[in-house]
């Protein structure tokens, strides 16, 4: 008796709305696939930008994967896996964002009649990361080395790729142009691993091919006090000094006050003020250099002292910008005026200061250690150049790899059909349900090409069988053909240079697939009451976490 | 806005505050987005050329602008919209690097999209446009390198250049005394240029405008101009052979930056204080007299105290001159600006060989004229205009005719104005639109007809019949060969830009054309707009 009067247990807080079972996860799928498709127009070298106002008002026009990700804005948990996916496909190689979501929803998709079928999503799992590790290992085998070239050779191949990653891009039309630029200005930086060493400046005016490399460093001109239009704009071989100090006449302790009871002591005072910085200035100017630049503000005195000697020099200089002058020219940035040794000055060939557009820069070139590059943009609009920007952040990262795993694979969608081909030989080895999963994870591979295709505006089925009967050829000589983006016909993607690093596609395959696997194992979401405060973000973020994490959030609450 | 639904058609919350959010893509979007940029390029449309006419903005706060520079009628409108802003952008970017040509890009940006929709229509898949347009930009720009001609000048011949700033004048609200206003440009532009280096500093031309007069007053000073006054009004006006000294430190006693006090606790003290402080004002007024300085320039202020001193040893002063003013004085009078009495000396004082005070007028108001410096590198355009809008727009006007004399500077170059260039360029891609195979031919034939909208509207609006106009000019370029005939706007009775005198630089063409063709790019590249749906 006493058990009917048992009231019910209330497991989760009022208002948590939970789902389970085989219906979440078909519907999670769903999401992905809608996100998947918000994205799919911008792959390749015709796919087309998207525009993007956030909830500040303020614009963004891309291509990029990642940053349209980013922009969307999304709160639903499981197409949230697919920002993630596609931030560290840009943190880890840089490019091939939009692929990876493409690839992670192609995955989900072909998943989906099975899932429906009743197939266990583990056994889906599974088969899916032993094609993920046989795709790997095809890329691999298949990618070509460029390592033992001449430097020159080299050159001239890493250009192909980062002219491959600029392609589908808004300054596509000057992808020779940049692509050179690219690889210089990543050669210059060598081995190091210091991405910031590459600048990139911004100016509004002029068109793309006015933009132009600086062997050095280049930064825009600084606030400047009166007497600084007397001096020297330009020196060859100068000595440049580096600070991180105020050249300014102020007082020396914040918190100091002096009392007198004579007057005529007032001119001691003054006249010792003075004097630290007279003195400061005076070792500036013995230490022999010809360019003093410091962090902090140089004010109108110093300026104009400076002027008198024919020294330049620029107060207020962004952190970045002296770290990487520093880098360049050899010199270290002094705390103190104090024992200034030869050692601690860098130099350059030639220091100018010139009029990009609007605007003034100071311009230290042909640098010693040459150690650092920056890249000045130009360009009609500042859309224009925000995206010029991040497709070169793309392309400089492309190189950088390429030159640190020299092997390149053929793209236009030519490797996605070889390992689909491979995918589906070797699944008719297994006997099984396995088969099946792996065939659709072949089939799934296909969407580059066929997205390519339709972005195109091509007959996508017509060039996919093209492809395949390519692909199929026994002598294996069909193996780098890919989609001919000029024609709408096939076309040998090595033959015609469009090549992307091997490792952008093995970080692809297996960021997708790892996404995919993901989202299959995840059969139940419980999701917390709005919260009355705008505690929104952490809510979402940990609505996918499952059942502890969100009671976990309710009781603390309380 | 949803992306997605379940089975019973409910939508995803996928994007946060989707409901709120407005999504369009495809054709659609681009549809939208070109009928935006062609709406801007409409309404500068009638600004352009010689006949066009101004535009009236009036500000948030009510101030009122009359002006028919491109850049500065799309600045003040403050448009919204995305698409309408690249216009924006596209203006003022051919703004800071030409400097003139800002309606004409605009227009020529407007036209491409107009041409761009219509093979929208026909199914050419947009990218393909902008491809097709970014070659035949690559032919135009060629072709004007073709038929420009160099133009020589040198400092006394400087004919040629005042005709292509007439050129530029000529569509503004001043082409009343436009001869006069492009020699003073001229006159200016060399006065600074560097003719080695090939580069003219801008910023040592100053542009000071005052309400009076006429602009036919309007006068060019080698030297510096400064809206100030003597301090004490008993100064001699007038200041032949004057030695100057350029002062950032204030006429008064130094004060430590240390926080500090004095402590006066007899009356002796006091006096040795008060003494003390007068002798201050003693010796600084001193030093001056002592190196020759026969004027003190000062950036900032001195008291009463020391302005009487000043007025007693005969000394005039002038007080509160700004940083940049200050920067220009020691550049035009070779001096050096002085942060300390202590530092005084003869070598460091400005020489200017007349510097006089001059009141307007029978306003109150005076001015400070430097004139004959040592170094004339630094010059001032004085404009006396009727009104304060008068004045605003002249700035405009010689500030495009300025850059206009400065890019001939750099690049002797010129091609012919009146539309001609654009005539010629569209025959040109024209004729190169066969050679290329595929889609890109049609789009290419497209910017050819684009190219043939400036000279359209220079016809329409001084009047003319704007197709039969055309049709003629482009038939008598194309029989004869010669690149010369253009829009007879101002009804001279000849097509032939060279007796008419109608200029334009080479870059600023060519700049014209690719910044067009860039912006136009982008806008057909976007396919989906997602926005908050207030936007």
């Amino acid at each position: 008796m006493s058990s009917m009067m048992q009231p019910q247990i209330i497991l989760l807080k009022e208002g948590t709305d939970t789902s389970q079972g085989k219906a979440q996860l078909l519907s999670n799928i769903n999401a992905v696939t809608a996100v998947g498709d918000v994205v799919r127009t911008t792959l390749g070298p015709r796919g087309m930008d998207k525009l993007i106002h956030d909830d500040k008002g303020s614009v963004t026009i891309s291509n990029d994967g990642a940053t349209i990700m980013k922009l969307l804005d999304i709160v639903h948990p499981a197409a949230k896996i697919l920002v993630d996916i596609a931030k560290s496909q840009d943190s880890e190689v840089g490019d091939g964002t939009t692929t990876v979501v493409l690839l992670a929803a192609e995955f989900l998709k072909e998943a989906k009649p099975f899932v429906e079928d009743g197939v266990h999503s583990q056994n889906l799992i599974r088969s899916y990361r032993t094609a993920s590790t046989l795709a790997i290992e095809k890329v691999k085998e298949l990618a070509v080395s460029i390592e033992g070239k001449s430097v020159e050779e080299k050159k001239g191949l890493l250009a192909k790729c980062a002219a491959t990653t600029l392609s589908s891009k808004l300054i596509g039309g000057e992808k020779e142009f940049f692509a050179t630029m690219v690889v210089d200005a990543v050669i210059a930086i060598g081995d190091d691993d210091r991405l910031n060493l590459i600048g990139i400046k911004k100016v509004p005016g002029g068109n793309m091919r006015d933009s132009f490399l600086v062997d050095g460093v280049a930064f825009k001109k600084t606030f400047s006090y009166a007497g600084f239009e007397q001096q020297p704009k330009k020196f060859l071989n100068p000595k440049i000094l580096l600070l991180n100090i105020e050249l300014e006449l102020k007082s020396e302790k914040e918190n100091a006050e002096i009392r007198l009871s004579d007057p005529s002591q007032y001119q001691s005072i003054v006249d010792a003020e003075w004097n630290i910085i007279y003195d400061k200035l005076d070792k500036c100017v013995e230490s022999g250099a010809k360019v003093v630049l410091s962090r902090l503000a140089i004010g109108d005195l110093a300026t104009q002292y400076f002027a008198d000697r024919d020294i330049f020099c620029a107060g207020r200089v962004a952190e970045a910008d002296l770290n990487r002058v520093a880098a360049a020219a050899g010199g270290t940035v002094q705390t103190s005026v104090n024992n200034i040794i030869p050692e601690v000055l860098g130099t350059c060939e030639i220091f100018e200061e010139k009029q990009v557009g609007g605007e003034r820069f100071n311009i230290f070139s042909g640098c010693p250690s040459g150690r650092t590059a920056t890249i000045v943009l130009r360009g009609g609009a500042d859309q224009f150049i925000e995206e010029a920007e991040r497709s070169l952040h793309d392309a400089i990262m492309i190189v950088r790899r390429a030159v640190k795993n020299s092997t390149v694979v053929p793209g236009g969608g030519a490797i996605d059909m070889e390992i689909s081909k491979y995918l589906r030989q070797h699944s008719r080895t297994i006997a099984g349900k396995s088969q099946l999963f792996i065939n659709s994870y072949a089939k799934a591979l296909e969407v580059i090409p066929r997205q390519l295709c339709d972005n195109a505006g091509f007959d996508a089925t017509d060039v996919l069988n093209k492809l395949r009967q390519k692909h199929a050829m026994q002598s294996g000589e069909g193996a780098s053909y890919g989609v001919d983006i000029n024609t709408g016909g096939i076309a040998d993607s090595f033959a015609s240079f469009v090549w992307e690093p091997a490792v952008v596609k093995i970080n692809a395959i297996n960021a997708a697939t790892e996404a995919a696997c993901l989202i299959l194992s995840v059969d139940e979401t419980v999701k917390n009451p709005k919260s009355e405060s705008a505690q929104g973000d952490a809510a979402a973020g940990a609505m996918g976490r499952g059942r502890g994490g969100g009671r976990g959030r309710g009781m603390r609450r309380r | 806005m949803a992306l997605a639904f379940d089975e019973f058609g409910r939508p995803f919350i996928i994007l946060r505050e989707q409901d709120q959010k407005t999504r369009l893509r495809g054709i659609d979007a681009q549809k939208a987005n070109i009928a935006a940029g062609k709406a801007v390029a409409r309404i500068l449309r009638s600004s352009l050329g010689p006949k066009g006419m101004d535009k009236m903005l009036q500000g948030p706060d009510g101030d009122v602008t009359i002006t028919n520079d491109g850049a500065t009628i799309l600045e003040q409108m403050d448009v919204d919209n995305q698409i309408a802003k690249l216009m924006v952008e596209l203006s003022r970017s051919q703004d800071y690097e030409i400097g003139d040509g800002t309606t004409g890009v605009v227009v020529m940006a407007g036209a491409l999209l107009e041409q761009a929709e219509r093979q929208l229509d026909r199914g050419i898949h947009p990218i393909r446009v902008a491809e097709g347009y970014e070659m035949a930009s690559r032919v135009a720009v060629e072709h004007l390198e073709r038929i420009s001609q160099k133009f020589e000048f040198d400092v006394n011949n400087f004919e040629p250049l005042v005709q292509t700033c007439m050129t530029t004048l000529s569509s503004k609200i001043v082409n009343r005394c436009k001869r006069s206003l492009a020699e003073i440009a001229v006159k200016a532009v060399l006065a600074v240029a560097d003719l080695e280096r090939r580069d003219v500093n801008l910023d040592l031309i100053k542009i000071e405008g005052k309400v009076g007069g006429n602009l036919e007053d309007t006068e060019l000073i080698y030297g510096i101009l400064v809206d100030k006054d003597m301090s004490h009004p008993q100064m001699p006006k007038q200041i032949e052979d004057a030695h100057i000294a350029i002062l950032t430190c204030p006429f008064e006693p130094p004060k430590p930056k240390t926080k500090h006090k004095v402590d006066i606790d007899t009356v002796e003290k006091f006096e040795t204080l008060r003494k003390q402080e007068q002798q201050y004002f003693d010796e600084m007024v001193q030093k001056c007299k002592d190196v020759g300085a026969t004027l003190v320039i000062c950036q900032w202020g001195f008291d009463d105290e020391a302005n009487h001193l000043l007025m007693h040893r005969n000394l005039p002063a002038v007080r509160w001159v700004g940083g940049v003013e200050l920067e220009l004085i020691a550049i035009a009078t070779g001096g050096r600006i002085v942060p300390r009495f202590q530092e005084l000396t003869p070598e460091k004082l400005g020489k200017a060989g007349m510097v006089r005070e001059k009141s307007f007028g029978t306003t109150k108001e005076r001015m400070l004229y430097i004139e004959h410096c040592a170094n004339s590198k630094a010059v001032t355009i004085f404009i006396r205009g009727g009104n304060k809008m008068m004045i605003e727009e002249t700035k405009r006007s010689i500030h495009d005719a300025l850059c206009v004399a400065r890019n001939l500077i750099r690049n002797k170059s010129i091609v012919y104005g009146g539309g001609a260039a654009e005539i010629a360029c569209s025959l040109a891609v024209d004729a190169a639109a066969d050679k290329y195979p595929g889609v890109e031919q049609y789009a290419i034939r497209a910017f050819a007809e684009a190219l043939d909208s400036v000279p359209m509207a220079l016809a329409e609006n001084s009047g003319l019949q704007p197709i039969e106009t055309l049709s003629a000019v482009k038939s008598q370029q194309l029989k004869e060969n010669i690149p010369f005939y253009g829009i007879d706007c101002n009804d001279v009775g000849t097509n032939d830009m060279r007796e008419q005198n109608v200029f334009e630089t080479l870059i600023g063409k060519q700049q014209q054309i690719l910044l067009a063709t860039q912006v136009v790019k982008m806008i057909l590249k976007i396919d989906d707009v997602i926005s908050n749906s207030e936007y």
